[in-house]
């Protein structure tokens, strides 16, 4: 996305450049006395076609240049993060952004309160029977 | 009243408002003001000055909005449900004119034409 974005905007300033420079020429090759005749200056319309154009290929290029937009509601902005992680949440290179910090309610995953630690020493000990086993199988 | 009402219902994540709204983040805000000085210039290439500058300016910067809205705010929006044009997945809602206009005013200020590099003679070759 990114390489394009790029592409666009520097053909489009090559573009806007050439017509800069063709307008410049333009206005001074143009005989005094046409320019008075005519009243004003007009430019002829390949310049206008290609000004016009250039700026729109710009405005394209800027456009796909800006980083990807994040939801605003928080039920869809959550519902993002939990169905895409942190590959929503990239810009436009592909890397994650420097804010993101993932689940909202991660902290809720791991709340020590909630700890089974009689649980907990019940494993440790048995794990520690088996290697002791292991141990005296050897 | 009834905003406040609804954002109790479906509160809005500040984070995500500050990412696609403010300056630094190189989203909306600045792409208007990238916008509107790009637009300084091709308003000076084409020599157009007062009324018709302007509305040179307000027409390209619609259509930047337009261009922003198809490429960025569509494609994601639309198979969420929001009718056309809306913009409130991304945007306060509410927000929408100041969606589509917020280039008019925030990039006014880096609009002047440049003319020193327009196809206006200087005065004094104009009088010959």
């Amino acid at each position: 996305m990114t390489i394009l974005s790029k592409t666009f905007t520097v053909l489009g300033s090559i573009l806007l450049a050439h017509a800069c420079y063709s307008a410049r020429e333009h206005t001074t090759l143009q005989s005094p006395r046409a320019t008075a005749a005519a009243g004003s200056v007009s430019l002829p319309v390949d310049i206008i076609i290609e000004t016009i154009v250039s700026t729109v290929i710009i405005i394209t290029g800027l456009v796909l240049g800006t980083k990807p937009l994040r939801p605003l509601e928080w039920r869809v902005w959550a519902g993002k993060i939990e169905r895409e992680g942190a590959e929503g949440f990239t810009d436009n290179s592909g890397k994650v952004d420097r804010d993101f910090m993932g689940n909202p309610f991660s902290v809720l995953e791991s709340r020590p309160n909630f700890v089974d630690i009689r649980k907990q020493r019940r494993e440790f000990a048995e794990w520690l029977r088996q290697k002791d086993k292991v141990l005296q199988g050897q | 009243m009834a905003s406040e009402r609804e954002l109790q219902i479906s509160p809005i994540v500040q984070e995500s408002l500050v990412h696609n709204t403010r300056n630094d983040n190189q989203t909306l805000n600045n792409l208007h003001s990238l916008t509107a000085s790009l637009l300084g210039v091709a308003a000076g290439i084409l020599g157009l000055e007062s009324l018709a500058g302007f509305a040179f300016y307000i027409s390209f910067s619609l259509l930047a909005a337009a261009l922003f809205y198809v490429l960025r705010v569509a494609p994601s929006s639309l198979p969420a449900g929001k009718s056309l044009g809306d913009t409130s997945r991304y945007f306060r809602r509410g927000g929408g004119f100041e969606f589509w206009t917020g280039g008019l005013l925030g990039g006014l200020a880096g609009y002047p034409p440049r003319s020193g590099e327009g196809a206006a003679p200087p005065p004094h070759r104009r009088a010959d």
